[in-house]
């Protein structure tokens, strides 16, 4: 399959290869274009009231911040989650921050139908959950609340700096 | 000239089994491993770190593998770098067998000797060994005492024999769901056993006994319980003085000036780009079975113009890997029988049962032919990848309130139990490595291209035993039981390349896995395996190296070469 496909179709497994180039300032800017379309989904996916905790609440967005704009991320899968975004706010002409809860569903149910948007949904749930459910250490498993809600603990010993510092 | 009596080309499970007998035989062994090391107090059960980014493994982007897979009838080449298909297992000081789960068996008697117990398979090139399980018992018991095997001998007609009576470690601790398991097996008339387990249930010198951390495989081990190469081996063998560790130093050929040996060894310093050479006496590579071939073909010289010890053309050659797949099934708190719901939920303790009652088929109905091993144990642990796989459903993605409902039920309500069948996967003319003619990697070298289709009977055998599983999980109470067996290979077991036999015709090594064409050249992990019996195959991989090493130290004393 190529890289490409590979990408598009989406990986069940979330696996990534990294590649060394540090992400540019011009990544940042692009990143704050779609931030809060990011932050939006985020919330969507992961709203208050559920049992698990929420994305707001975990500043979910901070962890996918650091982990896409990390010099070891896949730079393809980098620039697919901002391109996933713009994609969505083109389709809905600039009004999806906008939306309400329930317009927010069926716009992201219809993006879902199409394989591209299905994939980037993909991406984002997987960096969402990478957040959640990681050592707290990488910053959205605050006070372990990922981990409490499921009833399911890292192992010891905890890492004492990210990917054991590369 | 000669610094090292013994170059060793990788620091796994192989490497380190002969490093550790020529090492205390008073040999002076320089091990050569490309990755870093990392130390006992350094490894933490970091799920993102070492199960979703790769650390232990290089770039995909710089080293990587082509994998020829047939689509529609014709072979297509991708690199692992597109595929994301990774065959790289652990690329540290200690190789894959710090990662590995350690459920080990010896291979059967049998499995010597499959061409004149089963005669020819079409389309499959079975060979007998050269060699008998006899002259391979010795070895592992030694395995077995040295890197730490627990377990609990019982007899089953088809459970290898062994010259002591027992295990040194007792097993390690198990779940209660065994009671249930144990129960459902015996209602079945099937025998379940314990898996013998490279984990210390017990202290054992410098490494701590298992503190049953709940996440095993692809996990480093923090109390040096799991028998990795460098704990059990790598570790003894430094304090014994004669090892030179050389980690960080990637190795991109043997050199040969003449026909009869290798003089050198041509090596990169992987964090200053600096190459340079090492010279030794004697030459053991053992860079896991695909990587040692690549070495091989990558060191053609004028002597050897396809490949090094290559004149049977056999080099690289009838790749196997373990076949199989594998299965699960829901075990619910509202369903369960035998055992409370707050002891199956216990964490950390092993499952520790396999099954051997299908590894030699002889039925009636289904025919003569053999089968394969079982293994039991709890889907993985790792929490980021259990609440992913859960949150999606007939398509589509679960989020908002349902997505927590789901999660919270999944992760609190019930627990998952798995199966792993392992069978032959027979060497066929469709599965070999060869060097890439365009791909290379960051140093230059080609890339070992990879063939990888599978002969029918193996998933047939697969599916026999997989339906038989499926029946063991529904006697258990399980829910939404399914398995898959496919002909994908597992990169981690892999086997072959460079078989041993007795004729330099049709055989890369001799019987002690001494390269026909080269005396002073060894291949030391799995390449040797002329078929891979249907079990994993790390027993037989250090068993086998410390048999390598114990003729390696003959041949040095003797100054054979
Ligand atoms: C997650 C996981 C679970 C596993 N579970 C089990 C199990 O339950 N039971 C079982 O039997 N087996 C299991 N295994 C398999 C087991 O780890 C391997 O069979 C075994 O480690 C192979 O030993 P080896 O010496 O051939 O290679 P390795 O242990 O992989 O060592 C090879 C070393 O050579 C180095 N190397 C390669 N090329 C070069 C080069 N050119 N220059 C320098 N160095 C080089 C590599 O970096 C590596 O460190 C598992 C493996 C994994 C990854
Ligand atoms: S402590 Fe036990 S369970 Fe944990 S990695 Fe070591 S051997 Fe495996």
């Amino acid at each position: 399959m190529k890289r490409r496909n590979f990408l598009l179709l989406g990986s069940m497994l979330g696996m990534t290869h990294y590649l060394h180039a540090k992400p540019s300032s011009s990544f940042e800017r692009s990143f704050k274009k779609v931030e809060a379309t990011l932050r939006a989904v985020q919330e969507h996916m992961f709203p208050q009231g559920s049992k698990i905790p929420s994305a707001q609440s975990m500043h979910t967005i901070q962890f996918l911040f650091d982990t896409v704009s990390h010099e070891t991320y896949d730079k393809d899968i980098r620039k697919f989650v901002i391109e996933g975004a713009e994609e969505l706010q083109r389709r809905e002409k600039g009004k999806f921050l906008s939306m309400n809860t329930q317009e927010k569903e069926e716009a992201l149910r219809t993006y879902e139908k199409t394989r591209y948007g299905s994939n980037w949904l993909s991406r984002i749930m997987t960096l969402t959950m990478e957040g959640l459910f990681s050592d707290p250490i990488y910053g959205s498993n605050k006070k372990e609340a990922g981990w409490k809600a499921l009833n399911a603990y890292g192992g010891v010993p905890r890492p004492r700096t990210k990917y054991i510092a590369l | 000239m000669k610094q090292y009596d013994v170059v060793v080309i990788g620091s796994g499970a192989s490497g380190g089994a002969v490093a550790h007998t020529l090492t205390k035989a008073g040999y002076k062994v320089a091990v050569v491993e490309k990755g870093r090391l990392i130390k006992r107090e350094e490894f933490t059960k970091d799920e993102l770190a070492y199960c979703r980014r790769d650390i232990v493994t290089p770039n995909l982007f710089e080293e990587y593998h082509v994998i020829e897979e047939k689509v529609d009838g014709k072979w297509e080449g991708t690199p692992t770098y597109d595929s994301g298909w990774s065959f790289w297992n652990g690329n540290v000081v200690g190789g894959s067998s710090n990662f590995m789960s350690g459920m080990l068996h010896r291979m059967h008697p049998d499995d010597f000797r499959l061409k004149s117990k089963y005669g020819a398979i079409k389309g499959a090139n079975v060979v007998d060994w050269p060699i008998s399980y006899d002259e391979m018992e010795p070895y592992y018991l030694k395995a077995e005492e040295l890197v730490g095997i627990s377990g609990k001998y019982e007899k089953h007609p088809y459970e290898p024999p062994r010259s002591t009576a027992d295990f040194t470690q007792p097993p390690t601790q198990e779940n209660a769901v065994v009671k249930l398991l144990d129960k459902s097996c015996a209602e079945l008339n099937i025998k379940s056993l314990v898996t013998p387990r490279s984990v210390l249930s017990q202290n054992k010198g410098h490494r701590k006994a298992c503190y049953y951390s709940n996440f095993c495989g692809s996990y480093g081990c923090s109390s040096g319980a799991k028998g990795s190469s460098r704990e059990a081996l790598l570790m003894p063998a430094l304090a014994s003085g004669n090892l030179t560790l050389l980690s960080n130093t990637y190795v991109k050929s043997l050199h040969t000036s003449k026909k009869e040996a290798v003089d050198y060894a041509v090596v990169v310093d992987v964090l200053t780009g600096k190459e340079k050479q090492l010279y030794a006496d004697l030459f053991v590579v053992a860079a896991q079975a695909h990587e040692s071939a690549r070495l091989l073909l990558n060191s053609a010289s004028e002597f050897h113009p396809n490949g090094l010890a290559n004149s049977s053309g056999e080099l690289g050659k009838n790749l196997i890997f373990s076949a199989g797949g594998s299965g699960q099934g829901e075990l619910h708190a509202d369903k369960l029988k035998e055992i409370r719901f707050e002891e199956l939920m216990q964490t950390g303790l092993f499952v520790n049962r396999s099954i051997l009652d299908w590894y030699f088929i002889d039925h009636w109905w289904d025919g003569t032919f053999k089968g394969g091993s079982v293994e039991f144990m709890f889907e993985h642990q790792n929490i980021i990848s259990r609440a992913r796989k859960n949150s999606e459903e007939n398509g589509q993605l679960v989020w908002g309130k349902a997505l927590g409902e789901k999660l919270t039920e999944r992760f609190t309500k019930q627990k998952s139990i798995r199966f792993e069948i392992f069978n032959d996967w027979l060497p066929n003319d469709n599965c070999f490595v060869s060097l890439d003619k365009t791909h290379k990697d960051k140093y230059g070298m080609p890339v070992g291209r990879l063939r990888v289709e599978a002969h029918p009977q193996d998933l047939k055998v697969g599916k026999y035993i997989a339906e038989k599983c499926e029946k063991v999980l529904e006697e258990m109470g399980a829910q939404n039981i399914y398995s898959s067996v496919s002909s994908s290979p597992p990169q981690n077991l892999i086997a072959g390349g460079c078989r041993f036999g007795d004729d330099p015709k049709t055989s890369v090594l001799n019987r002690y896995c001494q390269a026909h064409d080269v005396p002073n050249l060894f291949v030391a992990d799995a390449s040797f395996m002329p078929t891979g019996g249907s079990v994993p195959y790390t027993w037989t991989i250090y068993a086998n190296a410390f048999r390598v090493a114990d003729h390696i130290v003959k041949v040095l004393k003797e100054k054979q070469i």
